[in-house]
Protein backbone atom coordinates (compact mmCIF):
# COMPACT_ATOMS: atom_id res chain seq x y z
CA UNK A 1 0.00 0.00 0.00
CA UNK A 2 1.03 3.62 -1.13
CA UNK A 3 0.59 4.91 2.22
CA UNK A 4 2.18 2.21 4.49
CA UNK A 5 3.80 2.80 7.84
CA UNK A 6 7.54 2.92 6.76
CA UNK A 7 8.41 2.00 9.96
CA UNK A 8 8.20 -1.96 9.82
CA UNK A 9 10.41 -4.23 11.71
CA UNK A 10 10.62 -6.93 9.11
CA UNK A 11 13.73 -5.25 7.30
CA UNK A 12 14.85 -3.00 10.03
CA UNK A 13 18.76 -3.02 11.26
CA UNK A 14 19.07 -5.36 14.37
CA UNK A 15 19.85 -2.11 16.13
CA UNK A 16 16.66 -0.22 14.71
CA UNK A 17 14.27 -4.04 16.08
CA UNK A 18 16.36 -4.09 19.79
CA UNK A 19 15.52 -0.09 19.91
CA UNK A 20 11.71 -0.45 18.99
CA UNK A 21 11.54 -3.95 21.45
CA UNK A 22 13.27 -2.02 24.28
CA UNK A 23 10.78 1.02 24.12
CA UNK A 24 7.58 0.56 25.50
CA UNK A 25 4.87 2.65 24.70
CA UNK A 26 4.78 4.62 27.79
CA UNK A 27 7.88 6.17 26.96
CA UNK A 28 6.62 7.96 23.77
CA UNK A 29 2.84 8.65 24.45
CA UNK A 30 1.37 11.62 25.07
CA UNK A 31 0.00 12.15 28.42
CA UNK A 32 -1.67 15.60 28.50
CA UNK A 33 -4.70 14.68 27.54
CA UNK A 34 -7.70 16.33 26.08
CA UNK A 35 -10.89 14.22 27.14
CA UNK A 36 -14.67 14.83 26.07
CA UNK A 37 -17.41 13.28 27.83
CA UNK A 38 -20.70 10.99 27.09
CA UNK A 39 -22.67 14.13 27.23
CA UNK A 40 -20.59 16.65 25.58
CA UNK A 41 -21.95 18.41 22.41
CA UNK A 42 -19.96 17.40 18.98
CA UNK A 43 -19.82 21.20 18.67
CA UNK A 44 -17.90 21.81 22.33
CA UNK A 45 -15.73 19.11 21.02
CA UNK A 46 -14.55 20.34 17.58
CA UNK A 47 -14.09 23.59 19.94
CA UNK A 48 -11.48 21.80 21.90
CA UNK A 49 -9.77 19.98 19.13
CA UNK A 50 -9.47 23.30 17.35
CA UNK A 51 -8.02 25.37 20.55
CA UNK A 52 -5.30 22.06 20.96
CA UNK A 53 -5.08 21.66 17.46
CA UNK A 54 -5.54 18.34 17.71
CA UNK A 55 -7.31 15.84 15.22
CA UNK A 56 -9.29 13.35 17.90
CA UNK A 57 -10.43 13.19 21.27
CA UNK A 58 -11.02 10.16 23.82
CA UNK A 59 -14.36 10.04 25.52
CA UNK A 60 -13.71 9.45 29.06
CA UNK A 61 -14.75 9.60 32.65
CA UNK A 62 -13.24 8.82 35.55
CA UNK A 63 -10.08 7.48 33.48
CA UNK A 64 -12.86 5.19 31.93
CA UNK A 65 -12.57 5.04 27.79
CA UNK A 66 -16.24 4.85 26.18
CA UNK A 67 -15.09 5.64 22.69
CA UNK A 68 -13.33 8.13 20.80
CA UNK A 69 -14.44 11.02 17.92
CA UNK A 70 -12.41 12.42 15.52
CA UNK A 71 -12.22 14.81 12.91
CA UNK A 72 -14.14 12.47 10.07
CA UNK A 73 -17.17 12.50 13.01
CA UNK A 74 -16.91 16.30 13.30
CA UNK A 75 -16.92 17.19 9.30
CA UNK A 76 -20.14 13.99 9.00
CA UNK A 77 -22.02 16.02 11.59
CA UNK A 78 -21.37 19.25 10.44
CA UNK A 79 -22.46 17.80 6.98
CA UNK A 80 -25.83 16.61 8.44
CA UNK A 81 -26.54 19.99 10.82
CA UNK A 82 -26.17 18.09 13.94
CA UNK A 83 -23.37 19.80 15.68
CA UNK A 84 -25.89 19.65 19.46
CA UNK A 85 -25.84 15.79 19.52
CA UNK A 86 -23.79 14.45 22.43
CA UNK A 87 -20.82 12.32 22.21
CA UNK A 88 -22.65 9.33 23.12
CA UNK A 89 -24.79 9.24 19.66
CA UNK A 90 -21.80 9.87 17.48
CA UNK A 91 -18.72 8.10 19.01
CA UNK A 92 -16.63 5.04 17.81
CA UNK A 93 -16.93 2.67 20.16
CA UNK A 94 -15.77 0.27 18.97
CA UNK A 95 -12.02 1.45 19.96
CA UNK A 96 -8.74 -0.14 19.38
CA UNK A 97 -6.40 0.85 22.43
CA UNK A 98 -3.28 0.48 23.53
CA UNK A 99 -1.10 -0.85 26.83
CA UNK A 100 1.29 1.24 28.25
CA UNK A 101 3.78 -1.28 29.05
CA UNK A 102 3.77 -2.76 25.06
CA UNK A 103 6.52 -2.65 23.32
CA UNK A 104 6.82 0.15 20.63
CA UNK A 105 6.99 -2.13 17.92
CA UNK A 106 3.43 -3.80 19.22
CA UNK A 107 2.25 -0.29 18.72
CA UNK A 108 3.44 0.01 15.50
CA UNK A 109 2.32 -3.21 14.11
CA UNK A 110 -1.19 -2.37 15.64
CA UNK A 111 -1.08 1.05 13.67
CA UNK A 112 -0.21 -0.74 10.00
CA UNK A 113 -2.79 -3.11 11.11
CA UNK A 114 -5.46 -0.79 11.59
CA UNK A 115 -4.28 3.06 10.42
CA UNK A 116 -6.06 5.39 12.79
CA UNK A 117 -4.42 8.69 13.53
CA UNK A 118 -4.62 7.82 17.29
CA UNK A 119 -4.40 5.28 19.83
CA UNK A 120 -5.93 5.83 23.07
CA UNK A 121 -3.17 4.17 26.21
CA UNK A 122 -4.50 2.30 28.59
CA UNK A 123 -2.60 1.23 32.23
CA UNK A 124 -2.93 -2.13 33.13
CA UNK A 125 -6.25 -1.29 35.22
CA UNK A 126 -7.79 -0.34 32.21
CA UNK A 127 -7.50 3.01 32.73
CA UNK A 128 -6.98 6.20 30.05
CA UNK A 129 -3.86 7.10 30.82
CA UNK A 130 -2.29 8.68 26.98
CA UNK A 131 -2.62 8.63 23.58
CA UNK A 132 -0.44 8.20 20.97
CA UNK A 133 0.42 8.89 17.12
CA UNK A 134 2.64 8.50 14.83
CA UNK A 135 4.15 11.48 15.18
CA UNK A 136 5.18 10.61 19.20
CA UNK A 137 6.69 7.59 17.73
CA UNK A 138 8.99 8.91 14.96
CA UNK A 139 9.58 11.69 17.30
CA UNK A 140 10.62 9.97 20.13
CA UNK A 141 12.40 6.91 17.75
CA UNK A 142 14.51 9.99 16.22
CA UNK A 143 15.61 11.27 19.37
CA UNK A 144 16.69 7.81 20.27
CA UNK A 145 18.28 7.09 17.00
CA UNK A 146 19.94 10.10 18.06
CA UNK A 147 21.42 8.96 20.78
CA UNK A 148 22.66 4.97 19.42
CA UNK A 149 24.42 7.14 16.47
CA UNK A 150 26.40 8.77 18.92
CA UNK A 151 27.02 5.44 21.01
CA UNK A 152 28.30 3.82 17.92
CA UNK A 153 30.35 6.46 16.53
CA UNK A 154 31.99 6.77 19.27
CA UNK A 155 32.72 3.44 19.47
CA UNK A 156 34.00 3.61 16.00
CA UNK A 157 36.36 6.34 16.81
CA UNK A 158 39.03 4.43 18.18
CA UNK A 159 39.34 1.59 15.84
CA UNK A 160 40.90 -1.62 16.01
CA UNK A 161 43.37 -1.06 18.58
CA UNK A 162 46.33 -3.52 19.13
CA UNK A 163 50.05 -3.90 20.84
CA UNK A 164 51.64 -7.53 20.82
CA UNK A 165 55.27 -7.73 20.49
CA UNK A 166 56.17 -4.08 21.63
CA UNK A 167 54.16 -2.55 18.48
CA UNK A 168 51.13 -0.63 19.46
CA UNK A 169 48.79 -0.13 16.37
CA UNK A 170 45.79 2.60 15.98
CA UNK A 171 43.37 3.06 13.36
CA UNK A 172 41.29 5.89 13.78
CA UNK A 173 38.76 7.37 11.27
CA UNK A 174 37.86 10.73 9.98
CA UNK A 175 35.03 11.96 8.01
CA UNK A 176 34.46 15.01 6.02
CA UNK A 177 34.18 18.43 7.39
CA UNK A 178 34.05 16.89 10.81
CA UNK A 179 35.70 19.21 12.49
CA UNK A 180 34.01 18.46 15.48
CA UNK A 181 36.12 15.09 15.88
CA UNK A 182 38.94 16.08 13.89
CA UNK A 183 42.32 16.49 15.93
CA UNK A 184 41.13 13.80 18.51
CA UNK A 185 43.38 11.35 17.06
CA UNK A 186 46.25 13.27 17.30
CA UNK A 187 45.83 14.44 20.73
CA UNK A 188 45.92 10.81 21.75
CA UNK A 189 48.77 9.96 19.72
CA UNK A 190 50.60 12.67 21.75
CA UNK A 191 49.03 11.58 25.01
CA UNK A 192 50.54 7.89 23.86
CA UNK A 193 53.74 9.56 23.08
CA UNK A 194 54.55 11.64 25.91
CA UNK A 195 52.83 8.66 28.27
CA UNK A 196 55.79 6.28 27.14
CA UNK A 197 58.10 9.28 27.84
CA UNK A 198 58.95 9.89 24.22
CA UNK A 199 60.92 13.23 24.45
CA UNK A 200 58.23 16.38 24.15
CA UNK A 201 60.26 17.75 20.46
CA UNK A 202 59.77 13.74 18.82
CA UNK A 203 56.31 13.92 20.35
CA UNK A 204 55.30 17.21 19.01
CA UNK A 205 56.70 16.57 15.57
CA UNK A 206 54.89 13.36 15.22
CA UNK A 207 51.13 15.38 16.36
CA UNK A 208 52.09 17.79 14.02
CA UNK A 209 52.17 15.70 11.20
CA UNK A 210 49.21 13.68 12.35
CA UNK A 211 47.09 16.55 12.85
CA UNK A 212 47.92 17.91 9.32
CA UNK A 213 47.14 14.98 8.37
CA UNK A 214 44.09 14.75 10.18
CA UNK A 215 42.52 18.38 8.81
CA UNK A 216 43.34 17.33 5.40
CA UNK A 217 41.08 14.76 5.35
CA UNK A 218 39.08 16.30 6.92
CA UNK A 219 38.88 19.73 5.16
CA UNK A 220 39.59 18.07 0.99
CA UNK A 221 38.92 14.49 1.14
CA UNK A 222 35.59 12.39 1.53
CA UNK A 223 36.74 11.22 4.89
CA UNK A 224 39.34 8.23 5.25
CA UNK A 225 41.56 6.90 7.69
CA UNK A 226 44.68 7.35 9.56
CA UNK A 227 46.62 4.43 10.74
CA UNK A 228 49.49 5.33 13.87
CA UNK A 229 51.89 2.30 14.34
CA UNK A 230 54.70 2.37 17.60
CA UNK A 231 57.47 0.32 17.66
CA UNK A 232 60.46 0.84 20.20
CA UNK A 233 62.47 2.84 17.46
CA UNK A 234 59.78 4.60 15.31
CA UNK A 235 56.63 5.95 15.27
CA UNK A 236 54.53 6.05 11.92
CA UNK A 237 51.38 7.56 10.31
CA UNK A 238 49.50 6.13 7.39
CA UNK A 239 46.82 8.17 6.11
CA UNK A 240 44.75 6.46 3.59
CA UNK A 241 41.87 8.82 2.08
CA UNK A 242 39.12 7.89 -0.12
CA UNK A 243 39.34 10.30 -2.78
CA UNK A 244 38.88 12.44 -4.65
CA UNK A 245 42.28 12.50 -5.36
CA UNK A 246 45.21 15.18 -5.44
CA UNK A 247 45.06 16.71 -8.97
CA UNK A 248 48.73 17.90 -8.41
CA UNK A 249 50.87 16.30 -5.57
CA UNK A 250 54.04 17.91 -6.60
CA UNK A 251 52.05 21.64 -6.33
CA UNK A 252 50.44 20.16 -2.93
CA UNK A 253 54.12 19.73 -1.58
CA UNK A 254 54.64 23.79 -2.15
CA UNK A 255 53.85 25.91 0.69
CA UNK A 256 51.17 28.21 0.18
CA UNK A 257 49.61 26.11 -2.78
CA UNK A 258 45.92 25.52 -1.64
CA UNK A 259 42.41 24.74 -3.06
CA UNK A 260 40.95 25.05 0.01
CA UNK A 261 37.58 26.94 0.02
CA UNK A 262 36.79 29.99 2.45
CA UNK A 263 34.98 28.40 4.81
CA UNK A 264 37.71 25.82 5.85
CA UNK A 265 39.78 28.91 6.02
CA UNK A 266 37.71 30.59 8.29
CA UNK A 267 37.84 27.54 10.84
CA UNK A 268 41.56 28.51 11.00
CA UNK A 269 42.60 25.67 7.86
CA UNK A 270 43.82 25.52 4.09
CA UNK A 271 47.06 28.44 4.34
CA UNK A 272 48.47 25.38 2.04
CA UNK A 273 51.22 24.54 5.10
CA UNK A 274 49.55 21.10 5.61
CA UNK A 275 51.63 18.71 3.51
CA UNK A 276 54.78 20.42 3.32
CA UNK A 277 54.92 20.92 6.90
CA UNK A 278 54.38 17.28 7.27
CA UNK A 279 57.42 16.81 5.20
CA UNK A 280 59.16 19.10 6.81
CA UNK A 281 58.93 17.76 10.63
CA UNK A 282 58.76 13.68 9.46
CA UNK A 283 62.05 11.88 8.66
CA UNK A 284 60.75 9.90 6.14
CA UNK A 285 57.40 11.19 3.54
CA UNK A 286 55.94 9.72 0.33
CA UNK A 287 52.88 10.45 -0.87
CA UNK A 288 50.93 8.52 -3.44
CA UNK A 289 47.26 7.90 -5.41
CA UNK A 290 44.83 8.69 -7.52
CA UNK A 291 41.44 9.60 -8.25
CA UNK A 292 40.61 6.87 -5.54
CA UNK A 293 42.57 8.37 -2.72
CA UNK A 294 45.69 9.62 -1.45
CA UNK A 295 48.02 7.60 0.42
CA UNK A 296 50.81 9.34 2.74
CA UNK A 297 53.40 7.48 4.59
CA UNK A 298 55.43 9.62 7.33
CA UNK A 299 57.67 8.27 9.47
CA UNK A 300 59.74 9.25 12.46
CA UNK A 301 62.71 7.85 14.38
CA UNK A 302 62.02 7.97 18.57
CA UNK A 303 66.23 8.03 19.10
CA UNK A 304 68.54 10.50 19.93
CA UNK A 305 66.52 13.31 20.45
CA UNK A 306 68.86 16.30 18.38
CA UNK A 307 69.63 19.28 20.56
CA UNK A 308 68.64 22.62 19.83
CA UNK B 1 54.87 37.96 32.55
CA UNK B 2 52.65 36.46 35.42
CA UNK B 3 48.69 35.65 34.38
CA UNK B 4 46.85 37.93 36.73
CA UNK B 5 49.00 41.02 35.17
CA UNK B 6 47.86 39.43 31.56
CA UNK B 7 44.58 39.50 32.95
CA UNK B 8 44.33 43.07 34.73
CA UNK B 9 46.17 44.68 31.42
CA UNK B 10 43.39 43.46 28.92
CA UNK B 11 40.66 43.20 31.41
CA UNK B 12 40.76 39.66 30.41
CA UNK B 13 37.81 36.58 31.56
CA UNK B 14 39.38 33.80 33.42
CA UNK B 15 37.62 30.44 31.45
CA UNK B 16 39.74 27.80 32.18
CA UNK B 17 43.06 28.33 34.13
CA UNK B 18 45.90 25.45 34.00
CA UNK B 19 47.43 24.02 36.68
CA UNK B 20 50.37 26.00 36.80
CA UNK B 21 48.32 29.28 36.19
CA UNK B 22 49.44 30.90 39.34
CA UNK B 23 53.15 30.79 39.10
CA UNK B 24 53.56 30.26 35.50
CA UNK B 25 56.21 33.25 33.37
CA UNK B 26 55.03 33.78 30.03
CA UNK B 27 57.31 35.25 27.85
CA UNK B 28 56.46 34.22 24.18
CA UNK B 29 53.11 34.78 22.18
CA UNK B 30 52.09 33.64 19.08
CA UNK B 31 49.19 35.70 17.38
CA UNK B 32 47.35 34.37 14.55
CA UNK B 33 43.88 33.26 13.22
CA UNK B 34 45.62 30.41 10.75
CA UNK B 35 46.36 27.71 13.13
CA UNK B 36 48.30 26.25 9.82
CA UNK B 37 50.36 29.14 10.45
CA UNK B 38 50.84 27.80 14.13
CA UNK B 39 51.41 24.33 13.24
CA UNK B 40 54.98 25.22 11.48
CA UNK B 41 56.47 27.41 14.66
CA UNK B 42 59.31 25.88 16.92
CA UNK B 43 58.27 28.04 19.24
CA UNK B 44 57.56 26.62 22.47
CA UNK B 45 55.01 27.67 26.31
CA UNK B 46 53.58 30.40 24.21
CA UNK B 47 50.03 31.45 25.14
CA UNK B 48 48.13 31.56 21.42
CA UNK B 49 46.35 34.83 20.90
CA UNK B 50 43.41 34.23 18.52
CA UNK B 51 40.03 34.38 17.02
CA UNK B 52 39.25 31.49 16.47
CA UNK B 53 37.11 30.16 19.20
CA UNK B 54 36.77 25.98 18.53
CA UNK B 55 38.38 23.74 19.69
CA UNK B 56 40.73 23.29 16.59
CA UNK B 57 42.55 26.45 18.30
CA UNK B 58 43.05 24.13 21.75
CA UNK B 59 43.89 21.17 19.83
CA UNK B 60 46.49 23.32 17.97
CA UNK B 61 47.96 24.57 21.73
CA UNK B 62 48.32 21.08 23.00
CA UNK B 63 49.64 19.26 19.95
CA UNK B 64 52.67 22.19 20.01
CA UNK B 65 52.66 22.83 23.26
CA UNK B 66 51.63 25.90 23.73
CA UNK B 67 50.67 27.48 26.85
CA UNK B 68 46.84 27.62 26.34
CA UNK B 69 44.44 30.25 24.17
CA UNK B 70 44.00 34.25 24.83
CA UNK B 71 40.68 34.65 22.71
CA UNK B 72 40.56 38.60 21.26
CA UNK B 73 37.53 40.62 19.52
CA UNK B 74 35.48 39.43 22.37
CA UNK B 75 35.03 36.07 21.28
CA UNK B 76 33.03 33.53 23.75
CA UNK B 77 34.78 30.32 23.71
CA UNK B 78 32.46 27.40 22.50
CA UNK B 79 30.96 25.05 24.91
CA UNK B 80 33.43 22.38 23.00
CA UNK B 81 36.23 24.53 23.19
CA UNK B 82 35.83 25.50 26.93
CA UNK B 83 35.46 21.39 27.53
CA UNK B 84 38.54 20.67 25.68
CA UNK B 85 40.34 23.24 27.37
CA UNK B 86 39.74 21.61 30.61
CA UNK B 87 40.40 18.26 29.05
CA UNK B 88 43.83 19.25 28.38
CA UNK B 89 44.93 21.60 30.85
CA UNK B 90 45.26 24.45 28.35
CA UNK B 91 44.59 28.07 29.96
CA UNK B 92 41.82 29.49 28.30
CA UNK B 93 41.45 33.35 28.23
CA UNK B 94 39.01 36.11 26.36
CA UNK B 95 39.52 39.62 26.12
CA UNK B 96 37.63 42.09 24.63
CA UNK B 97 40.55 44.34 22.69
CA UNK B 98 41.12 43.40 19.43
CA UNK B 99 43.84 41.53 18.07
CA UNK B 100 46.48 44.54 17.59
CA UNK B 101 45.64 45.85 20.60
CA UNK B 102 46.26 42.94 22.82
CA UNK B 103 49.96 42.52 20.93
CA UNK B 104 50.62 45.93 21.72
CA UNK B 105 49.55 45.88 25.22
CA UNK B 106 51.36 42.33 25.82
CA UNK B 107 54.20 44.18 23.89
CA UNK B 108 54.78 46.99 26.04
CA UNK B 109 54.76 44.81 29.51
CA UNK B 110 57.28 42.61 27.51
CA UNK B 111 59.36 45.49 27.28
CA UNK B 112 59.29 46.69 30.56
CA UNK B 113 59.77 42.85 31.68
CA UNK B 114 62.59 43.07 30.01
CA UNK B 115 62.35 40.38 27.43
CA UNK B 116 61.88 42.46 24.71
CA UNK B 117 65.16 43.97 23.12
Amino acid sequence: MSNSFILGTDNAPSHMIELMYRMKVWDVMTRELRVGSRTSTLAELQGIMRDNNISGIPIAEGGRLYGIISMDDIIRCLQQGAMGDSAADRMTKNVISLEDDMPLSFAISTMEKHRFGRFPVLNKHGELVGILTSRDILVHLLIAMNKEMALLESSLNPQPTSEAGGVLIREYTTRKFDFENAGKASTEIKKILVDRGIGSKIARKVAVASYELEMNQVCHSLGGTLSFKLTEETAEIVAQDLGPGIEDLESALIEGWSTANEWVRSLGFGAGMGLPNTKRVSDEFSISGGPSGTRVVTSFRLRAEPSV
Amino acid sequence: MRYDRIVQALTATVHYSCHTFEEAEVTNFVASDLMSDVLVLDDEEFLLITSLSTEQSIRTADIVGARGVLLVNNKKPQPGMLALATELNKTLLATPERMFRTCAILGCILREEGHLD
